[in-house]
C-alpha cells in the first residue's frame, strides 16, 4: 500500500525538482558557466533519507543539488554557490560540485567520498558519538578502487558507514550493464558488508525499510550498502543524453512525480505551482546579489 | 575499417579544428596499425566528452574503441599489459584532474617497466590528457599537470597547440615504442588551422620556431601558445619583433632552438598555465641560465598561472595568463 506524502515531503520533493529545472534554464541562456549535473528523477531518495541522518555527516557527489537541498531546505545558498553571488557557503569557488555546509560536503570527483566518509565513521565510532557517516555515489562510481579499499576498512573495523547507491542505471553515456560485472549487492557481500536494494520510490516505505537498520548501525556500529533502484530523467550534465527516445519514455514512466500525480492530482499540482513560484523568486533575488567576495585568512595583506 | 571512413577523413583534411585534427590523427593510427586500440570513460558512443573519438567505435568496432568503467587505474594498468602482449593502447582521461587515480600506474609502472626491465620491455602507450583552463570549468576540469609527468624520468611529454601538429603528433605518439602523456589544450579544440596530411611531420620531440623575431624571445606550449602569437603581433605596434618558440615536447625539453634564440634576443619570458613553482618554466629557466649566462640581457621571466588551487569559473581570466601579462613581461625585461 502506497502511504500518502506529507505536505513537507511534497514541497521538499518539488523544491528539488523546481530548482534543477530551473538552473538547466539558467545554464541555456548561458547565465551559469562550467557544468551542471541534476538529479532529476532522484529527488526522493534524500528526501526519504534526510530526516533519518540529522545529526549525521552527508558526503555528496557530483549530482548533490538534491542531497543539500533535502538536508538544507534553502535554495538560495545553492545556488549562489552555483551563480558567485553573495551569501555562497563557499564563496562559489566549490560551486556546483564542492559543497560545504555543516555536516555536508560534496565532491565531484568520484569514488573519493567513500574514504572521507570511512574516516568520518572511524571518529565517529571510537568516540562513541552514535552518529554515522553517509555518502552518496552513483553505479559508475563501482569502478573505481577507492571503493574497495574503503568499503574493506569500513567492515574490517566496523565503521558506521553508510554506503547510498544512486544507481540510476547509467554512467554518463555508459549503461550499468556494460561497466558493473556482477552487482552491487554481490560487491557488499564480498567484504561482509550488510547490503539491502530498494526498488520503491515511496517515501514512507523507504522509511519504514531502512529506519531500523540505520538506528542499528548507530547504536552497534558496521557499514550498511543500500542501493536504491532509480532513474536518471535529464541530460548527464547538460545536453549530453545519448538514450533514445524509447529509454528516454520509459524512465520518465518511472518518475516518482507522475505516480503521485495520479493519486492526488490537484494537490500535487498545487504544490509544484507553489515551489516554481518560490525557486523563480529565490532566482530573481540572488541574480541581483553582488559577486561573492572571499580573501583567505592566509593571504598576505 | 572502411573505405568510407578514409575517405571522408580525406575530405577533411585541409582547414580543421584541432579536436577533428585529433579526431582524424587516431582514426589514420587506427587504419595503419590493427594494433591500436583506443580506451577509456565514454569514448565510444558518446565519442568522448569532447568528442575526440567520435565515429571511431562505429568504424573500428567495439573491440578496439573500449568504454571502461569509471577506473583511471584499471584503465592505464590494463593498458599496460595490453601493451605487454604488442598492443598500442590509446588511453583517454576524461579530464585532466582524473588522471590522478591512475598516478601511481603512471609513475611506478608505466615510466619504470622499461628500465628496470633492463631495456627488455617497451610499453607503447599513449595516455591522451585534455588539459588546462579557460572553458569556465571547475578546478578539476581544468587543470594543468604536465609537470608531474614531465618531472618523472621514464615518460615522455608532449603537447600539440595547433591543427598540424595535432594530426602528426597523435600520430607519432602512438608509433613511439615509449609511453608518452599526450597533453591537449582542451580550450583549443575548436581553433581551426591547415592541416596537410601529405606533408612530413615535424619531429615530435621538437621544439619549434613558430615566429621568428629579434628583440626577445617568448617560449610556450600547449594553450599558451596562442597567446604567445597574439602577444607578438601586438608587440609589433611598439616597435618589437618577438621570435615565438612552441616547445611541443616537455619531456624530453628541445630547448637547442631556444639557446639560439637567447642567444640572438638576449631576452626570455616563459608562458604556461600551470603555476610558476617548480612549473616547466622553472627547468627552462635553469637550463638558458645555464646555457646562455652571457648572452642574457635580463633575468628569464615566468608568466604563468598563480600558486593557488585552480579558481573558480569566474575568476580563471585572472588566474589565465593572457596578452597583456606576457607583454609586460616583455616591458619588464627590457626595462631591466
Ligand atoms: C575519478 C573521476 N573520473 C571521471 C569523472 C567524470 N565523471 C563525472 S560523473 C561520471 C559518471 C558517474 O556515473 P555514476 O557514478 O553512475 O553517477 P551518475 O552520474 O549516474 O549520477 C563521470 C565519468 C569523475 N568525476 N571522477
Amino acid at each position: 500500500m502506497a502511504s500518502v506524502v506529507s505536505d513537507t515531503d511534497l514541497d521538499l520533493l518539488l523544491l528539488i525538482r523546481a530548482f534543477e529545472e530551473a538552473l538547466l534554464d539558467l545554464f541555456a541562456s548561458g547565465e551559469v558557466s562550467g557544468t551542471t549535473h541534476t538529479c532529476l528523477g532522484q529527488e526522493y531518495v534524500p528526501v526519504a533519507l534526510e530526516p533519518m541522518l540529522r545529526d549525521d555527516f552527508v558526503l555528496g557527489n557530483h549530482r548533490s543539488h538534491g542531497h543539500y537541498l533535502a538536508r538544507f531546505g534553502d535554495p538560495a545558498p545553492l545556488l549562489a554557490e552555483i551563480l558567485g553571488r553573495a551569501g555562497a557557503p563557499c564563496a562559489g569557488v566549490g560551486g556546483s560540485q564542492h559543497i560545504l555546509r555543516d555536516g555536508f560536503v560534496t565532491t565531484g570527483v568520484q569514488g573519493q567520498g567513500v574514504a572521507v566518509a570511512t574516516g568520518m565513521a572511524l571518529h565517529y565510532q571510537r568516540t562513541g558519538q552514535r552518529r554515522i557517516a553517509a555518502a552518496y555515489i552513483g553505479d559508475g562510481t563501482w569502478g573505481e578502487g577507492v571503493v574497495y579499499e574503503a568499503l574493506n576498512m569500513a567492515q574490517l573495523w566496523q565503521l558506521p558507514l553508510l554506503v547510498v547507491v544512486e544507481n540510476n542505471g547509467i554512467a554518463q553515456s555508459t549503461p550499468t550493464t556494460r561497466q558493473m560485472a556482477g552487482s552491487v549487492a554481490s560487491r557488499a557481500a564480498a567484504f561482509g558488508v550488510e547490503y539491502t536494494g530498494l526498488a520503491t520510490t515511496d517515501i514512507g516505505d523507504i522509511r519504514r525499510r531502512l529506519g531500523p537498520m540505520i538506528d542499528e548501525i548507530r547504536s552497534a556500529p558496521h557499514p550498511l550498502v543500500v542501493e536504491f533502484d532509480t532513474v536518471r530523467l535529464g541530460p548527464h550534465s547538460k545536453g549530453d543524453d545519448t538514450r533514445d527516445a524509447h529509454q528516454l519514455a520509459l524512465a520518465r514512466q518511472r518518475d516518482w512525480l507522475g505516480a503521485l500525480r495520479a493519486a492526488d492530482p490537484e494537490r500535487v499540482d498545487a504544490a509544484r505551482a507553489r515551489q516554481r513560484a518560490h525557486v523563480a523568486r529565490v532566482v530573481e533575488a540572488v541574480r541581483e546579489r553582488p559577486l561573492s567576495e572571499w580573501r583567505s585568512p592566509d593571504a598576505p595583506a | 575499417m572502411t573505405g568510407q571512413a578514409v575517405t571522408s577523413a580525406e575530405k577533411a583534411a585541409t582547414t580543421l579544428s584541432i579536436g577533428k585534427a585529433l579526431n582524424n590523427g587516431l582514426r589514420r593510427a587506427m587504419e595503419d596499425d590493427p594494433k591500436v586500440l583506443i580506451m577509456g570513460e565514454d569514448v565510444g558512443k558518446l565519442g568522448g566528452v569532447f568528442r575526440i573519438t567520435d565515429g571511431l567505435q562505429k568504424d573500428f568496432g567495439e573491440d578496439r574503441v573500449i568504454d571502461t568503467p569509471l577506473a583511471e587505474s584499471g584503465i592505464v594498468g590494463t593498458a599496460i599489459g595490453l601493451a605487454l602482449r604488442g598492443y598500442r593502447p590509446v588511453c583517454e582521461i576524461q579530464f585532466d584532474g582524473f588522471v590522478y587515480p591512475a598516478y601511481d600506474q603512471i609513475v611506478s609502472q608505466v615510466a619504470k617497466f622499461h628500465y628496470r626491465s633492463r631495456g627488455q620491455v617497451r610499453l607503447p602507450i599513449v595516455i591522451r590528457i585534455p588539459f588546462g583552463g579557460g572553458i569556465g570549468a571547475v578546478e578539476h576540469h581544468s587543470e594543468s599537470p604536465e609537470a608531474y609527468f614531465s618531472h618523472t624520468a621514464g615518460l615522455k611529454v608532449v603537447s600539440c597547440a595547433n591543427p598540424n601538429d595535432a594530426y602528426w603528433m597523435i600520430q607519432q605518439a602512438i608509433a613511439s615504442d615509449d609511453p608518452i602523456i599526450f597533453m591537449e589544450p582542451k580550450r583549443r579544440y575548436w581553433e581551426k588551422g591547415q592541416v596537410d596530411t601529405d606533408g612530413e611531420p615535424y619531429p615530435l620531440h621538437s621544439a619549434r620556431v613558430l615566429r621568428p623575431g629579434t628583440d626577445a624571445t617568448v617560449v610556450a606550449y600547449g594553450p599558451m601558445v596562442r597567446v604567445a602569437l597574439d602577444a607578438a603581433a601586438a608587440a609589433v605596434e611598439d616597435g618589437r619583433e618577438l621570435e615565438v618558440i612552441d616547445l611541443r615536447s616537455l619531456s624530453p625539453l628541445d630547448l637547442g632552438p631556444v639557446y639560439d634564440s637567447v642567444r640572438r634576443t638576449g631576452r626570455l619570458v616563459v608562458v604556461h598555465e600551470a603555476p610558476s613553482n617548480l612549473g616547466l618554466g622553472s627547468e627552462v629557466a635553469a637550463r638558458v641560465t645555464e646555457k646562455c649566462f652571457y648572452s642574457l640581457e635580463a633575468p628569464v621571466l615566468r608568466v604563468t598561472g598563480f600558486n593557488v588551487p585552480y579558481p573558480a569559473a569566474r575568476l580563471e581570466e585572472e588566474y589565465l595568463p593572457d596578452l597583456d601579462r606576457v607583454l609586460d613581461a616583455v616591458d619588464r625585461s627590457f626595462g631591466w
